[in-house]
């Protein structure tokens, strides 16, 4: 018998459907959550990314993921699948405040409440909500925590502070929270050092060593994220100043988000304070806005996560409560 | 290539319905809309043995240089009834002038164009990132004219006016490959650029056009995407470079020159974009999105460079 390819083609295509379609039966009633993320690139993402999923899950919702990998447009077009999807909910961290507004109004027309997850996005008439680390109220605790431990030393002190991309509002807040603090302080916390990092962890550690070339006597260094500690680290072991709590020549630190590497330092007795966003919470504030907007509850436009603030002191009975100690221990067993 | 992605189609149906719909049609038609743009410009350029890595970076910086004209948010002609159509004329300057840069540096230098339009690309996304610092106290710049969002999302009689200018795009692509004598100049400067020369087509002239068409296309793609998102970003499109010269190569266009047709490139953009929104609809994690991305990137590049050994065979 003579094949044409015509009917192999068309053989071939019937073939894979029969063998597929008995195989795969979807749950209608399955209740789904899209988290929609712009990429994982530093371990809080990655962390929350786990996170909420795990939530949903412990809700009773199955996640479904996407990574639009920092390109606005392509996340567009996964808002519209999650959309067709029939998702219960959207949980999602844009790239851009403004270029998200499209997909906002796209999930309102569709119904589907949508919640972003510590980027909030641009003012416009699109509703959603956004859960976020309340930035300038944790770095004031937490330098506010700093100074006490530097009046309980006694002395005078020399401070510097590495500032984010000031174009970046969570940037902007945390270091509004340190000044305002510091400006009430002035009788003992002189500010030497304004380092702006643009969070760039090559500037900061150029910037710091030249700081600390420049003003020796640093003795108080709050930084306005974990990510840069690596830079931090190595900066102050140039300049003999990486020393733990007590010893001679010890520098009062702070940190800010609580990632794997404030759990370590605050361990090692290297870092005195830390300020910490409260992942959990903030996952447990995401679920709750969406189930809430669904049963046709009015949600704040903006969720805040209080945070807390951790110490040398304070570190074994909060520990669980720090996403950065998840990560640590995952990694150290 | 249709008949794979029917196979595909059919092959995720159980496992995501939603990807038989009207709806979906609907979605991958618009999704393909701007790469379609920035693939048939590839194409002039991959058709002469070249290559342009510079059209994501010309569209980011084309697009936030028109919105910092027409921005409601202190744009240079911000309320003015000109905005859009001065802002519309911003893009394709640009983009003309950024591929017509590109060609002279390849024929006059006598450079590679991989390299060329790498360090275009460079310049262009500094550029673009410097320039929406000077114009917003953000990262991009909103606030753009409902006028000239309707271009991405807009249309009339139910066709959207993208699709109506991808149409336009590609059947004048179309008819300038195989009907026109600079169509057959292409081709010939693909195929053995010495024996072009010595045939009398100007060679240099029809390289340097090839990047003003892919500049030029590239222009118009950013004027899609930015509508769609309502915001002039300097990371428009920054990852969408290996789906433009994917989709080409799946396409059956060589990426050493002298071959291409448009409509391989149509379904070449089908193609890559069912795939993704497939994979959209799967909600899978990343790493098995970019496998699988990659592995029929991968494939086509292989077919290509085994298709073309094959060919050099068989004329020795």
């Amino acid at each position: 018998m003579n094949v044409t390819r015509r009917a192999f083609n068309l053989g071939a295509i019937l073939a894979a459907g029969t063998v597929i379609l008995p195989g795969a039966v979807r749950a209608e009633d399955e209740k789904t959550i899209a988290i929609m993320f712009d990429s994982l690139q530093s371990p809080f993402w990655v962390t929350g990314f786990d996170v909420l999923k795990e939530k949903a899950k412990a809700a009773g919702y199955t996640p479904l993921e996407s990574i639009s990998n920092l390109d606005d447009n392509k996340q567009f077009e996964q808002v519209q699948s999650m959309i067709q999807k029939k998702v219960s909910g959207i949980i999602i961290v844009q790239t851009d405040s403004k270029a998200v507004i499209p997909a906002i109004r796209e999930a309102n027309k569709a119904g589907i409440p949508m919640v972003h997850f510590n980027r909030p996005p641009a003012e416009s008439d699109a509703k959603s909500s956004a859960v976020q680390a309340d930035n300038r109220a944790i770095m004031k605790s937490t330098v506010q925590a700093l100074v006490d431990k530097a009046r309980k030393a006694g002395g005078k002190y020399k401070a510097a502070i590495l500032i984010g991309d000031l174009g970046d509002q969570n940037a902007i807040q945390r270091r509004d929270g340190f000044f305002d603090v510091v400006d009430q302080n002035k009788d003992i916390i002189e500010v030497v050092a304004r380092i702006s990092t643009e969070w760039n962890p090559d500037k900061a550690f150029a910037d710091l060593t030249n700081a600390l070339q420049a003003n020796p006597d640093i003795n108080f260094l709050v930084t306005s994220s974990d990510f840069l500690l690596p830079q931090i680290q190595q900066a102050l072991k140039i300049a003999g100043k990486w020393k733990k709590t007590g010893e001679e020549g010890h520098v009062l630190f702070a940190g800010f988000d609580g990632d794997e590497g404030q759990y370590a330092a605050l361990k090692d007795g290297y870092m005195d304070v830390g300020g910490v966003q409260n992942l959990f919470y903030e996952a447990d504030l995401a679920i709750g806005a969406i189930e809430k907007m669904n049963k046709g509850e009015d949600v704040p436009k903006l969720l805040l996560d209080p945070g807390f603030v951790i110490t040398q002191e304070t570190l074994d009975q909060d520990r669980d409560k720090m996403w950065g100690y998840a990560v640590w221990k995952k990694a150290n067993g | 290539m249709l008949l794979l992605t029917a196979l595909y189609v059919l092959c995720l149906w159980p496992f995501a319905p939603e990807i038989v719909s009207v709806q979906t049609a609907l979605e991958v038609v618009m999704a393909m809309l701007p790469l379609l743009l920035l693939a048939i410009g590839q194409t002039f350029v991959l058709i002469v043995a070249g290559i342009d890595l510079s059209i994501t970076s010309t569209m980011a910086f084309s697009s936030v240089v028109a919105a910092s004209l027409m921005t409601g948010d202190g744009g240079y002609l911000a309320g003015n009834a000109l905005a859009v159509p001065v802002a519309l004329v911003a893009f394709l300057l640009i983009g003309l002038a950024v591929g017509y840069a590109n060609g002279l540096c390849v024929v006059r230098f006598g450079m590679p164009s991989f390299m060329v339009t790498l360090v275009a690309q460079t310049f262009l996304s500094g550029a673009a990132i410097w320039f929406t610092s000077l114009h917003s106290t953000s990262v991009s710049i909103g606030d753009l004219p409902a006028a000239f969002s309707v271009i991405g999302r807009g249309g009339v009689a139910g066709i959207p006016y993208a699709l109506m200018l991808c149409l336009v795009v590609a059947f004048a692509a179309h008819w300038l490959l195989s009907r026109t004598t600079l169509g057959r100049w292409l081709y010939a400067v693909g195929n053995n650029p010495r024996a072009a020369t010595v045939s009398g087509v100007p060679t240099g002239r029809v390289i340097i056009i090839a990047f003003v068409l892919a500049g030029f296309c590239a222009a118009l793609a950013s004027i899609v995407y930015t509508s769609r998102l309502e915001t002039g970003t300097p990371v428009l499109g920054q990852r969408v470079l290996l789906d433009v010269i994917g989709a080409a190569v799946i396409g059956g266009v060589s990426l050493f020159g002298g071959r291409g047709k448009i409509s391989w490139v149509i379904l070449g953009v089908l193609f890559l974009s069912v795939v993704d929104k497939g994979l959209q609809l799967l909600g899978l994690s990343q790493s098995i999105v970019f496998a699988v991305k990659g592995g029929v990137i991968l494939l086509a590049a292989i077919i290509d460079a085994l298709r073309s050994r094959i060919l050099v065979r068989v004329a020795a």
